[in-house]
């Protein structure tokens, strides 16, 4: 065997009989795992959602309800999205261009949303903007309506997913030092030059991948979103809230075909961030190498 | 341009970067700012480019105030030890930057824009990379770029900050020759920031040597190779010599004989290797001591030997050219006669040069 590979005498690469069994057993491990506890379920929402037929997964789909919560899911994403990427921007800058006191607390806030449970965050939500909360009597004479309406909704979403763009951008604009904006702004370029000739064409891989991990959380979320929401039909549920309130009302087929929805936009991220991995490098941390030999 | 630098300060915490620095640099001149790391050179450069502010002191700029101008208003060029080129840019665009963030009025045309960039890269030898990526070039090359880059906005000042630190030796050399015929050519007041004596010695005017945030001496490297004001300076110096892999000799003559020692109590005393003197006999006038050679390298120009003072065992070196080295002949085991031309001795910061006279030695 190892005359076909005379270079290489590495035991990984040309394992003893032992050492190939035991591969294989953590491959197959590894598998068989994959496939019970993702693939199969995955597979189990698409052919419980077509169990009665195309037509009827598109009437699922059609129905009023259902339609009003895709709506509702988009304009969250569209407004949490934006909202996110301008602040993971902002906070970057900051983190990595400034030096500052408290720089190390706003590191860790930024982690805040990520350990807090969900749940947690809506009834926050819940106890400064609902009735008996602290703004609430204020937010009642004016007529507004956050908690139980769209903009609590889009509040919790926010809070949920605003880690994710600045915790991409912060260790790339960190490996990447601020040499080249310096050399922009010696060179005479404006603020707002230096930003859309040099920044942002040197981050924009990450911060599209930061991104689409935060869209992808806006429309998956639940937790914060079910506390906030009041769960009314037709207004305040989104695409997640649809599906358990079809699935609590024995309703499965129609649950099944809202979430095989779901399930498809995570697909579809997915796939885009691969995509981007494969063509940019994000993830494999090959930064471009500045210093020569 | 000229530049002058007038009792500027910094203090990063406790640490003092910068204590009260002055220095003049006259239009057209190329000054080195040379020092050991954390000698505050790099620090003195960005506050002169209006990239750090000092706490204390001022920088005029054509003896006009620019302490408190923002870098994009000084108008100067800056060359970055790691290049820092756009690397989403090509060569042609990362050239015409500069030239194409002008605000519109002052802005060339873009025909006019495309010559001068291309007069640059010609100027920087690197015609034929216009539309070539920075990660595609070799360091050298990037570096060519860069400075290209810089010369563009025809800056009142070149500021270069350890340029040729991350390149190899003889890139190194090359580049330095060529930053010191370019500036030759266009005549621009430079700064260079270097650690590397050689280099200082080799490009500059004239000389700034930095320590710990202080200005040890500034003057042409002539004068400041041949008179050290400090022990410091010297010492910093004579790693030129370390450089080539010699050694500087350190005598020590406090319990010897001879002349200096009445003059000056307990100073310390510098000998470069070329100015120690050899021979296998004593001369009937001479004071020396006794070493005995434990190597010799003989490769190269200038021969070097490693020697052991009898006694003490004190490890010296000596340099002598090869058609002296081949009349002693000497090989490792020999004994030799040794004694300097010249010591240069400290004391408390007194410096004096000896050309030693007949009878005196160490």
């Amino acid at each position: 065997m190892s005359s076909h590979h005379p270079v290489s005498s590495s035991s990984l690469l040309h394992p003893s009989r032992a050492q190939q069994v035991g591969r294989v057993t953590l491959i197959l491990i590894a598998l068989l795992f994959l496939f019970g506890f993702l693939i199969l379920p995955v597979a189990v929402v698409f052919t419980e959602a077509l169990s009665q037929g195309w037509k009827m997964y598109r009437d699922s789909i059609c129905q009023a309800d259902v339609l009003s919560a895709l709506r509702l899911t988009g304009l969250v994403a569209g407004i949490a999205v934006p909202l996110n990427l301008v602040f993971g921007l902002v906070a970057s800058w900051a983190i990595t261009r400034f030096e500052f006191h408290g720089k190390s607390l706003l590191i860790t806030l930024i982690d805040i949303p990520l350990s807090v449970s969900p749940v947690v965050a809506g009834m926050m939500y819940v106890e400064v903007f609902g009735l008996h909360g602290w703004l609430g009597p204020w937010l009642s004479e004016h007529n507004l309506h956050v908690i139980f309406a769209v903009p609590g909704i889009v509040l919790a979403t926010v809070f949920v997913t605003f880690p994710f763009v600045a915790r991409e951008l912060i260790p790339f604009m960190q490996a990447q030092g601020s040499d080249e904006e310096v050399a922009a702004v010696v060179l005479g370029a404006s603020g707002w030059n230096v930003f859309w000739r040099v920044t942002l064409p040197n981050i924009k891989w990450a911060l599209l991948y930061g991104t689409i991990l935060a869209a992808s959380r806006s429309i998956g979320e639940f937790g914060a979103v079910s506390v906030v929401s009041g769960h009314i039909r037709g207004k305040t549920t989104t695409l997640p809230l649809q599906v358990e309130m079809l699935y609590n009302e024995y309703n499965f087929t129609a649950a099944f075909a809202a979430a095989s929805l779901l399930t498809l936009a995570a697909v579809v991220t997915l796939g885009i961030k691969k995509g981007l991995e494969m063509t940019t490098g994000i993830r494999r941390g090959n930064e471009e190498e500045e210093v020569d030999s | 341009m000229s530049i002058q630098i007038e009792h500027i300060s910094k203090q990063y915490g406790s640490f003092t970067a910068l204590a009260d620095v002055s220095l003049t640099i006259g239009g057209g001149e190329l000054v080195a700012l040379l020092g050991p790391s954390g000698s505050g050179k790099t620090t003195l450069l960005r506050i002169i480019a209006g990239l750090e502010s000092p706490d204390e002191g001022s920088i005029l700029l054509h003896g006009e105030e620019s302490t408190r101008h923002s870098a994009s208003r000084r108008g100067i060029g800056f060359v970055f030890q790691h290049y820092a080129l756009f690397r989403h840019m090509t060569i042609f665009e990362n050239v015409a930057f500069g030239l194409s963030v002008q605000s519109r009025l002052l802005r060339p045309s873009r025909l006019n824009i495309r010559e001068r960039v291309r007069e640059l890269l010609h100027l920087v030898q690197l015609d034929s990379f216009a539309e070539m990526y920075p990660e595609q070039l070799s360091g050298g090359q990037r570096q060519r770029v860069a400075l290209a880059r810089a010369l563009a906005v025809k800056p009142k000042v070149l500021l270069l900050d350890e340029p040729f630190s991350a390149l190899d030796a003889k890139v190194r050399k090359e580049l330095r020759d060529w930053l010191r015929r370019i500036h030759d050519d266009l005549h621009v007041t430079t700064v260079l920031v270097t650690h590397d004596q050689e280099e200082a010695l080799e490009v500059a005017d004239r000389v700034a040597i930095l320590n710990l945030g202080k200005l040890e001496q500034t003057g042409t490297p002539e004068s400041i190779y041949n008179n050290p004001a400090s022990p410091f300076v010297y010492n910093f110096l004579g790693n030129v010599n370390l450089f080539h892999g010699r050694l500087l000799a350190e005598l020590s003559f406090e319990e010897r004989a001879g002349s200096t020692e009445r003059l000056i109590d307990s100073a310390i005393g510098f000998v470069r290797p070329h100015e120690l003197e050899l021979s296998r006999n004593l001369p009937a006038d001479r004071r020396a001591v006794v070493a005995s050679v434990i190597r010799v390298h003989a490769a190269g120009p200038q021969i070097r030997l490693e020697l052991s003072i009898a006694g003490s065992g004190r490890s010296v070196a000596a340099e002598m050219g090869r058609k002296q080295f081949e009349q002693l002949a000497l090989v490792p085991g020999d004994n030799v006669f040794v004694w300097p031309q010249y010591i240069h001795l400290f004391d408390d910061d007194r410096a004096m040069s000896l050309l030693l006279d007949q009878g005196a030695g160490i």
